[in-house]
């Protein structure tokens, strides 16, 4: 290797050549580089469609992204009311938040320039402080998503089967499943808002999900003692607006709720786990009219905080509706019992058989106690009022479930009716249908428009039951015997709203149908009796339009006396019950103790 | 392989029998053992059973059990093979035999490991410093060592992200929900 | 009484590309007796980071450690938690992710050209290589959304799929690139300067490499041939066909070539993955990253980056975050004790060029 090397001196000199060619650069600002079609550039939020469930914050490693209130965005349910507002100083472009966004409205644009002299201008809330990065979408999760949009599906008894007994259809998730399940959650808390009891959700979710069960237990007993009973048949306002479900499947927040409850294999067991503390007797007494769900909840929690309370019960058993009027199929009767006598167990005294009114008089209830609850729910249906409904085989279908749920016999023969399209008609066309008869439901809209669950019209279509929509029945017709042995109904054509309210059904001229039935089940609403205040009382305790008359302490007209449940709300669902009963609780509680 | 990590295991265990063995899918092997005989088991590996080549001292901070573990991974060429020599050493006087003259890229290791967790290794010369600068707090990767709240009380925050707010917080505030103490380290 | 010898401070700017490190030399004349490397100007502490990141955080920190080729420590991480928890990765995914690695293998093969020349004063071979590099750049955008920090590989697989036409680009981009390295061999390594001035230059014999643990392109400068894709192999570099190539000298020189030859494989495997390719998913989806934990247990995964072996070792306790994640890169080894050794005996004007060619790269030193 001589200094002399000829050829390393030459060879070299080759790259003269590179004069004829293109530079690689381009004339900017003249010509300008487009982005590629996945550059991470900056953010942008379609304001709309965020929810602000934060969990692009949550999920910044930089802890780069903040909520924020922004203005012309309101709270709402299902709507945190919260943007996030993105530091562009620490934000490193790794684009999890895209992917961890459950309606997919963060994205990420090819944006990459800013130039600003204001040292202080990095913080940006996407979407509002850069409108024009609508058009610049790139890096998107709209066919991928860190989230897990699908449910882990519950197994059930099939259809056919299951018709031949009373055997509880849902089988409930084991451990393994609902751990899964519940890793689902990313704890965003819009459900809690919408609940109407507020159950903290996102708190016993996580404890299933890390393995503590009984944490998630004493979590749920915190503010509802009947979670078994909601486990299995709560109508789920919460799992309407789950974060999730904006582009999947909720997260199954009640079945994991009725896991986590039923761990706790007895009353005892119950006791044990959620160890209440139970204050020492405060001297005040409290009186409760009906054991449904609203009256246990506020006699329940007042006896935790030392009172004295007695309920008074007309019917056998506790529950209420929950027990007369939901079938055992869906919520058996062991799973109420167990839960009762939790309740019973931390001293609460409940009288069965004893109809205020009858038994004992209303007068001396508000003499003998402090405060008076009343639970008295909507026990007596309305009639139907066509001719012909008060021959025999034809009833009311709360009657109905009531006489089955007390193990009484009631006759049906083998073809049945059931007029009405809510969960008290599904329940006693499922019912009969257990009984071998052949039902049919007769419902005055669409089946898009029942007021029913829609599980529990799947669960119906499945074990048999045949469905009419936009049928509106004229006539019962009976036999010599006065039997009920047809029904006459006309078809009804959906009439548009021109306020824009639902579409109306308008019965057609000369389409009746004759379908033959041996009973007939109505079930197209119910009402209160409040037969038991005599005298002073009902003039001094305002019902109006069927309800009593409270306020947002769920105090009546007269002060000593509140009311909850049914008798008082429009959503007549066991949860708001439950709400009910716990606000009366902790009003009960500030007006006699706390004052 | 297997016949390999059985000759492994058998010549092991036949100069150092308190060590244990544990075996693993692949080309993977580790052995427990005691840390005196570190140097004379990675010198046993090195001459006599072809490990040459040191491919890393790691050690992790086990501070619910009070214990380091170092852990030393040699590779073999020849027969393809990891071999994980581990050992456990008292966090609050960390002392480890020094192995630089049998590789002698043990001593950046060893340095690192001194600064770092505060392990001492007798025998080491090498400069004080490594990768900190005029350091004179704990060694930095121990557990126990907070470098969020060091963060927070030796910087800056630059203002402007005051009005941060959480998104359950914002939800409780709103419908007056009252979360019970105990559950609170499940809200997120 | 006069010193003989006199101690001067090099750095922590290096002509060369090769990242900020101060070496202390002991110099006597023109001739070094003595070297001391300082190391600590690009230390962030990621490892410390990671306490309070979870499992899919972490993996956002991984590309930082080297600039110029993140994607070794992207899949290290990767593959490291993958051996952990027993997660399966697709085929296609693995395909990827080799067509990824080596593209930023011959991405940093272009910076290590610029670099090994701009040391020597050769500047216009980085000048040619920086600019062809960014054809490489715009592939990795049109793939991952970023030029240089990829965050593409992640535990399960990769983050999307190619683009469409993706692969005919890429293909294009490869025949581009094989003639410019026929350029780069004129200008390189016909080039007589460079031949006296790395010839005999730098030399890391046989037992040297032993006793320091040497790896990558030194180790194979030295005429032995080890690489870690054909000792160890993972992704799906058992099924692909291509070359370790070797050369005796053990100097820069002898390096260089090694280097060069390895370009061209790198290209040659490229256009094999493309070929192979099987259709199907390309990711093994993670549960909801905020409750993921990994059992109890940890992995030491090696890469062969183009500096040498990189091995990532992760402990897992059982939790959300990772225990412990300590990365171990080829210049941890290559700039420190070996360096210090190698440079006695050397001239001034030589360091920069052997630290080059060692590999040095203080970020990954550091972390």
């Amino acid at each position: 290797m001589s200094f002399f090397d000829l050829k390393g001196t030459l060879k070299p000199l080759t790259a003269l050549k590179q004069f004829g060619r293109k530079p690689h650069t381009i004339d900017f600002p003249k010509v300008s580089l487009e982005a590629a079609d996945r550059y991470r550039g900056f953010h942008y939020n379609e304001i709309d469609e965020c929810i602000g469930c934060g969990n692009c914050s949550t999920i910044c490693q930089n802890a780069a992204i903040d909520m924020i209130r922004v203005e012309g965005v309101e709270g709402k349910k299902g709507d945190s009311g919260l943007r996030p507002r993105v530091d562009n100083g620490r934000c490193c472009w790794c684009a999890l938040c895209v992917e961890v966004c459950p309606t997919g409205s963060l994205s990420l644009t090819t944006d990459y320039m800013y130039v600003s002299d204001d040292p202080d201008s990095f913080l940006w809330v996407p979407g509002i402080d850069n409108p024009e990065g609508k058009n610049k979408l790139s890096f998107t999760s709209a066919d991928t998503s860190l989230n897990d949009f699908n449910r882990i599906p519950m197994p059930e008894l099939e259809g056919m089967d299951r018709v031949k007994s009373f055997a509880e259809v849902v089988l409930g998730y084991n451990e393994e499943m609902a751990r899964a399940e519940a890793s689902r959650c990313i704890s965003c808390g819009l459900c809690t808002e919408v609940c109407p009891d507020h159950m903290h959700i996102p708190e016993y979710i996580n404890a299933i999900a890390s393995g503590n069960d009984a944490d998630a237990v004493r979590i749920i007993y915190d503010n509802n003692p009947l979670p078994e009973m909601c486990g299995k048949v709560c109508t789920r306002r919460c799992e309407d607006v789950c974060a999730i479900a904006t582009r999947g499947d909720a997260v199954a927040i009640r079945w994991l709720k009725r896991y986590a409850t039923e761990t706790a294999k007895t009353a005892d067991i119950t006791y044990e786990i959620v160890n209440p503390e139970i204050k020492e007797p405060n001297g005040y007494k409290v009186g409760i009219v009906g054991a449904g769900p609203s009256g246990l909840t506020a006699a329940y929690y007042l006896a935790l905080r030392g009172y004295d309370v007695t309920i008074y019960e007309a019917n056998a058993k506790a529950g209420g509706a929950t027990m007369y009027g939901i079938p055992k199929y869906r919520f058996p009767i062991e799973s109420l019992d167990k839960q009762i006598e939790y309740i019973e167990k931390i001293g609460v005294k409940i009288h069965y058989n004893t109809k205020v009114g009858k038994d004992i008089s209303f007068d001396k209830i508000y003499k003998e106690n402090d405060v008076v609850f009343m639970g008295v729910g909507f026990p007596k249906a309305w009639t139907l009022g066509i001719e012909g409904e008060d021959a025999k085989g034809s009833m009311q279908a709360v009657n109905y479930l009531y006489m089955i749920n007390a193990d009484e016999k009631v006759e049906i023969g083998n073809k049945v009716a059931v007029i009405g399209g809510g969960n008290v008609a599904i329940d006693a066309a499922r019912v009969a249908r257990r009984f071998g008869a052949d039902v049919t439901i007769l419902y005055r809209r669409r089946v898009q428009d029942m007021p029913a669950d829609w599980e529990e019209i799947e669960g119906a279509e499945d074990e048999g039951v045949h469905i009419v929509p936009q049928a509106i029945p004229i006539k019962v017709i009976t036999d010599k015997k006065g039997k009920v042995s047809a029904i006459e109904y006309l078809m009804a054509e959906m009439v548009p709203d021109e306020k824009g309210g639902r579409p109306k059904p308008v019965p057609i001229e000369g389409s009746n149908k004759v379908l033959e039935i041996t009973a007939l089940m109505g079930a197209i609403g119910q009402q209160g009796d409040y037969s038991f205040l005599e005298g002073a009382y009902a003039e001094k305790i305002k019902v109006e339009r069927g309800r009593f008359v409270v306020n947002e302490k769920q105090q009546t007209t007269d002060p000593k006396v509140f009311a909850g449940g049914d008798a008082v709300n429009r959503t007549a669902d066991a949860i708001s019950a439950i709400a009910d009963g716990f606000r009366a609780c902790k009003a009960i509680d500030e007006m006699l103790v706390k004052k | 392989m297997q016949e390999i990590k059985e000759n492994l295991i058998n010549h092991i265990k036949a100069n150092f029998p308190d060590a244990t063995e544990k075996e693993f899918d692949g080309n993977r092997l580790d052995f427990n053992v005691d840390k005196q005989c570190i140097p004379s088991i990675l010198t046993y590996l090195k001459d006599r059973l072809g490990y040459i080549h040191l491919s890393h001292i790691a050690c992790v901070d086990w501070l619910e059990e009070g214990e380091f573990e170092i852990i030393f991974i040699v590779w073999s060429p020849e027969e393809k093979m990891k071999v994980f020599i581990r050992t456990r050493i008292d966090r609050d006087k960390p002392v480890m035999p020094n192995i630089d003259m049998i590789w002698r890229q043990a001593n950046t290791y060893e340095r690192e490991l001194r600064e770092m967790f505060g392990v001492e290794f007798i025998g080491l010369e090498a400069p004080d410093e490594f990768l900190l600068e005029d350091w004179d707090g704990p060694p930095p990767m121990r557990r126990d060592f907070d470098t969020e709240a060091y963060a927070d009380d030796t910087f800056w925050h630059r203002p402007g992200r005051e009005d941060a707010l959480d998104v359950r917080e914002e939800i409780i505030r709103r419908s007056r929900e009252e979360i019970p103490d105990f559950a609170k380290k499940y809200s997120r | 009484m006069r010193e003989k010898a006199t101690t001067l401070y090099l750095g922590p700017q290096h002509p060369g590309i090769t990242g900020n490190m101060m070496i202390r030399l002991k110099v006597e004349g023109d001739t070094i007796v003595g070297a001391t490397t300082e190391v600590g100007y690009l230390h962030r502490a990621f490892e410390k980071l990671q306490e309070k990141r979870n499992w899919l955080q972490s993996f956002t920190l991984m590309c930082r450690f080297c600039v110029p080729e993140s994607d070794p420590m992207e899949e290290s991480y990767a593959r490291a938690v993958e051996a952990i928890e027993g997660r399966e990765v697709p085929e296609r995914a693995k395909y990827i992710r080799v067509m990824v690695l080596e593209l930023a293998r011959l991405a940093s093969f272009m910076l290590w050209y610029g670099g090994q020349n701009g040391s020597l004063g050769l500047y216009t071979m980085g000048q040619w290589s920086v600019g062809d590099r960014n054809y490489i750049l715009d592939l990795f955008e049109e793939l991952t959304g970023g030029r240089v920090y990829h965050m593409y590989i992640w535990p399960g697989g990769v983050r999307r799929d190619l683009p469409k036409g993706f692969e005919q680009r890429v293909l294009k981009t490869m025949d581009y690139m094989e003639k410019r390295l026929d350029d780069y061999d004129d200008l390189m390594f016909d080039n007589a300067i460079f031949k006296k001035r790395t010839q005999g230059v730098g030399i890391v014999n046989k037992e040297k490499a032993i006793e320091h643990g040497v790896v990558g392109p030194v180790l194979r400068g030295c005429g032995i041939r080890s690489d870690i894709r054909i000792d160890d192999p993972y992704e799906v570099y058992d099924k692909l066909d291509f070359e370790v190539p070797t050369s005796d000298g053990a100097d820069i020189w002898a390096r260089a070539l090694v280097r060069r030859r390895e370009a061209r494989q790198s290209i040659r495997i490229i256009r094999q993955v493309i070929d192979m390719m099987p259709g199907g998913s390309v990711y093994n989806k993670i549960p909801n990253p905020q409750k993921w934990t990994l059992p109890k247990g940890d992995a030491y995964v090696r890469t062969e980056s183009v500096r040498g072996e990189i091995g990532m070792y992760i402990a897992s306790d059982g939790g959300l975050n990772p225990r412990r994640v300590h990365l171990r890169g080829a210049a941890y080894v290559h700039a420190i004790t070996l360096l210090e050794d190698v440079l006695i005996g050397e001239n001034i004007a030589d360091v920069s060029a052997i630290m080059n060619s060692l590999g040095t790269c203080p970020p990954e030193i550091e972390r």
